[in-house]
């Protein structure tokens, strides 16, 4: 009996050590799903929760400055539109007019501090273009007609 | 004409499966040896059709025959010939195949090898094994079929995913499913066991064999995948903990765990319940993982595409898990009196802390793999579970693993005397002390580093320590030198020193992970030509643009000239792919490594209209060169584990 007790005690250590390091690991990690008009009016109650968003970048809402790679723009879902700010390389489909998905945290000002932007991919692979692609003069992320 | 081959192939090696299910419980009924014979014919058919049916896919795929959907969807006629034939693993339908063809290989196999040996329990392994197998046919045959028919014929085809078109995409997926593969055999026997009700020890020592083989080549593609996404995919990163990588993982974990578990029942005749809950929760991961890639239930960058898949993988899993848990609860009292531990310090109780723990990873990478799931499914919350989560929860899971790869392989068995703690683990742990208040001292201050630092030094010092005293034994027994005592040591005892070696990649790995993910900068600029960014000990000049056509696609290289602490270390030429057919260009990164550091340059984008600039991202991430390193290593270890040697004596093991 003795040693059966033992074991449960040791059982009973694993396991809330286990409780406590997933309960931890969660409330870091867990990025919860929003839209903008689900975002609208829960800007407080939302400031402390990690969010991912999706919408549309608002065609000439996009500022970006190329030399700080600061990029300011506004995501919308048809009703409402959260601006939106990041610093660093956004992903190569990215720009104005196509839609996006953001992550990161509301600010007290209500503008959205992404930490990461990630592009919709329409799909994997377009059909091929007939002749061959001439090569491109530039490609800025965020940037129309950037692409050959 | 392949089509029709190949789809009939299909249907053929079917109908074996199922002959190969029945037989064997005719024959119980009946009597007749004939039936019992008859199932091994069933698998070596299945072996011929269903590798007929493979190589006609690949013929079609090398021929680029555009009147099968697949091969319109893999190939154009511009793919080079090699990357045509790894086109039967780019989507779901060849992947399947090829799964498929792995199994009946090795199903093939069991059923060569042990002609003579397990009589009584050989037709049931390969019943359990048709049953996998007939599995995979029904839903190549009816649900994804490889072969299906596209019209009007295109003339060209669309091509592979170009981020598929690497060297090491050649490896990865067969390694891994080789690996998946693998785990079925144990799994076979110890199906067969059960049902047969024969428990005894005769088939867990041949399903070791095994299980280390698909151990091997799980671990290898794990990290043929994460070398592939630190390659390749441009992110300077090697594990993003994305579902479908955690499907890869996740049958590692008990498979490793059995390993372990299984010298325990070897050894002390303990734990059988245990054993065999662990070889059927690693197949059942192997078909979870294929769910959860397939059935595009979780978004990835794996995923191929939605469609029925997923819920008949889903159905089968059901089956699996209520027919082998079933089978083991009907055979519970085959299972009991089993001895108990004697002492709470002893390799037995190390090896159970050691499967407690891998469990323990494994439930909390289940649970942030599927939570987005039951968040969904229970509260209607939307939500994703992020890198950090399985950081947080696993690192201090893997640092005490690491802790009881030092302690486990020395502890003496049933219990460790005083005396056998202290000659085993003082001087190491001295050193491993020492090592840590010098690095304390000196560069890391923080805890989970500074912890996995020292505890390597750990293991690496009772494993050298340990070996130093055997070996000094043998000299003076022996009279042999260094070199003699070692080989004389390790060709009696394959297993112990193969396992140690594996230890030291692990430790390898842990290091590379440890320096990686603590001591990685990260820097980003936009620079003009003739400019340069400072970065640690690097600077880095952007000397222009360069562009060139290539046969499948247009090239801008950035071209950086790189000199660490004042000395010119050569240039790195990051570019973008452009390909006609994607919307996005391709990245490719240029690294490098050392043994101290990687530096790893990604060209994010550029602009010639005036001004001629480009965008630059800067990673050095330190030591992680030693995470491949750790798998070669590893792969060495294995090899002495499972070479086979001609033994005298049978060996003593431990």
């Amino acid at each position: 009996m003795h040693k059966t007790r033992r074991f449960l005690i040791g059982g009973v250590i694993i396991l809330a050590a286990l409780a406590y390091l997933i309960y931890g690991g969660m409330r870091e990690a867990i990025v919860y799903f929003v839209t903008p008009s689900e975002l609208k009016g829960q800007e407080t109650t939302s400031r402390d929760k990690f969010l991912r968003m999706g919408g549309m970048v608002v065609a000439g809402s996009l500022q970006k400055d190329l030399k700080n790679l600061t990029y300011r723009f506004q995501i919308t879902d048809g009703a409402v539109s959260v601006p939106i700010y990041f610093h660093g390389v956004p992903p190569d489909l990215f720009s104005e007019g196509k839609g996006a998905v953001v992550e990161g945290r509301i600010g007290p000002d209500g503008v959205f501090v992404a930490s990461t932007i990630m592009a919709k991919h329409a799909e994997e692979y377009s059909p091929p273009h007939a002749g061959k692609a001439s090569p491109p003069r530039s490609f800025v992320p965020g940037q129309e007609g950037s692409r050959p | 004409m392949t089509a029709v081959i190949g789809h009939w192939s299909i249907i053929v090696a079917f109908s074996l499966a199922l002959w190969g299910m029945i037989a064997p419980i005719l024959g119980s009924r009946d009597g007749r040896p004939w039936f019992f014979a008859s199932t091994r014919a069933a698998i070596l058919g299945q072996f011929f059709f269903v590798t007929l049916a493979s190589s006609c896919l690949i013929y079609a795929l090398v021929t680029t025959d555009f009147s099968i959907r697949y091969v319109v969807f893999n190939t154009t006629r511009a793919t080079p010939v090699y990357y045509r034939v790894t086109g039967l693993w780019g989507a779901l339908e060849g992947s399947l195949l090829l799964w498929e063809w792995l199994l009946i290989i090795f199903s093939g196999l069991v059923a060569w090898i042990y002609k003579e040996r397990h009589r009584e329990l050989m037709p049931w392994v390969l019943m359990i094994l048709s049953i996998v197998s007939a599995f995979f046919l029904v839903v190549l045959a009816f649900v994804s079929d490889p072969f299906e028919s596209i019209f009007p014929v295109p003339l060209d085809g669309r091509g592979l995913n170009p981020l598929l078109e690497d060297a090491n995409m050649i490896s990865h997926p067969p390694l891994l499913y080789t690996g998946f593969v693998g785990l079925t055999v144990p799994y076979a026997f110890a199906m067969a066991a059960l049902i047969k009700g024969k428990l005894d020890e005769g088939w867990i020592l041949t399903t070791r064999r095994w299980t280390i083989t698909a151990w091997f080549f799980l671990t290898m593609g794990n990290l043929v995948g994460a070398w592939w996404s630190y390659h390749v995919l441009g992110w300077g990163g090697y594990w993003a903990w994305d579902p479908v990588e955690n499907a890869a993982f996740m049958p590692w974990l008990p498979a490793t765990a059995f390993l372990h578990s299984v010298q325990v029942q070897e050894r002390r005749n303990m734990l059988k319940v245990w054993n065999l809950s662990l070889i059927i929760i690693a197949f059942a991961l192997t078909i979870f993982g294929t769910f959860l890639t397939r059935s595009g239930i979780l978004s990835s960058i794996h995923a191929f595409s939605n469609g029925p898949v997923g819920t008949v993988f889903l159905a089968f899993l059901a089956v699996v898990l209520l027919g082998s848990f079933g089978l083991l609860a009907y055979r519970a009292d085959h299972l009991k009196g089993q001895p108990e531990l004697d002492s709470v310090v002893s390799r037995e109780s190390a090896f159970l802390l050691n499967n407690v723990v891998l469990v323990s990873a494994l439930f909390t990478i289940f649970l942030g793999t599927i939570f987005p799931l039951i968040s969904e499914a229970t509260t209607g919350v939307k939500v994703s579970v992020g890198a950090p989560y399985f950081n947080s929860v696993t690192v201090p899971l893997f640092l005490l693993l690491v802790f009881l790869m030092g302690v486990g392989p020395m502890m003496a068995w049933r219990k460790a005397s005083w005396d056998n703690l202290r000659r085993n683990f003082l001087w190491p742990a001295a050193a491993a002390l020492l090592f840590g208040l010098i690095l304390f001292i000196g560069w890391v201050r923080d805890f989970f580093p500074l912890l996995g630092f020292t505890l390597s030094v750990f293991v690496v010092a009772t494993i050298l320590f340990d070996t130093a005293l055997a070996m000094r034994a043998r000299r003076r027994i022996a009279g042999e030198g260094v070199l003699g005592a070692l080989l004389t040591l390790a060709r009696r005892n394959q297993r112990r020193y193969g396992g140690l070696i594996v230890h030291l990649g692990i430790v390898l790995i842990t290091l590379g992970i440890a320096g990686s993910m603590s001591y990685s900068v990260e820097r980003q600029a936009t620079l003009s030509v003739g400019e340069s960014l400072a970065v640690g000990r690097y600077r880095i000049q952007f000397e222009g643009l360069r562009g060139a056509q290539q046969p499948t696609h247009y090239r801008v290289e950035g071209v950086f000239r790189i000199s660490s602490n004042g000395n010119e270390s050569g240039t790195f030429s990051p570019a973008l792919k452009f390909f006609p057919n994607q919307e996005a260009p391709v990245g490719r990164a240029v690294f490098r490594s050392t043994f101290t550091e990687d530096i790893y340059l990604i060209l994010s984008g550029f602009s010639e209209v005036g001004q001629n600039r480009a965008t630059l991202k800067v990673l050095i991430r330190p030591l992680l060169v030693w995470i491949w390193l750790g798998g070669v290593i590893i792969a060495l270890g294995t090899i002495v584990a499972v070479w086979p040697v001609r033994r005298r004596v049978s060996a003593q093991e431990s």
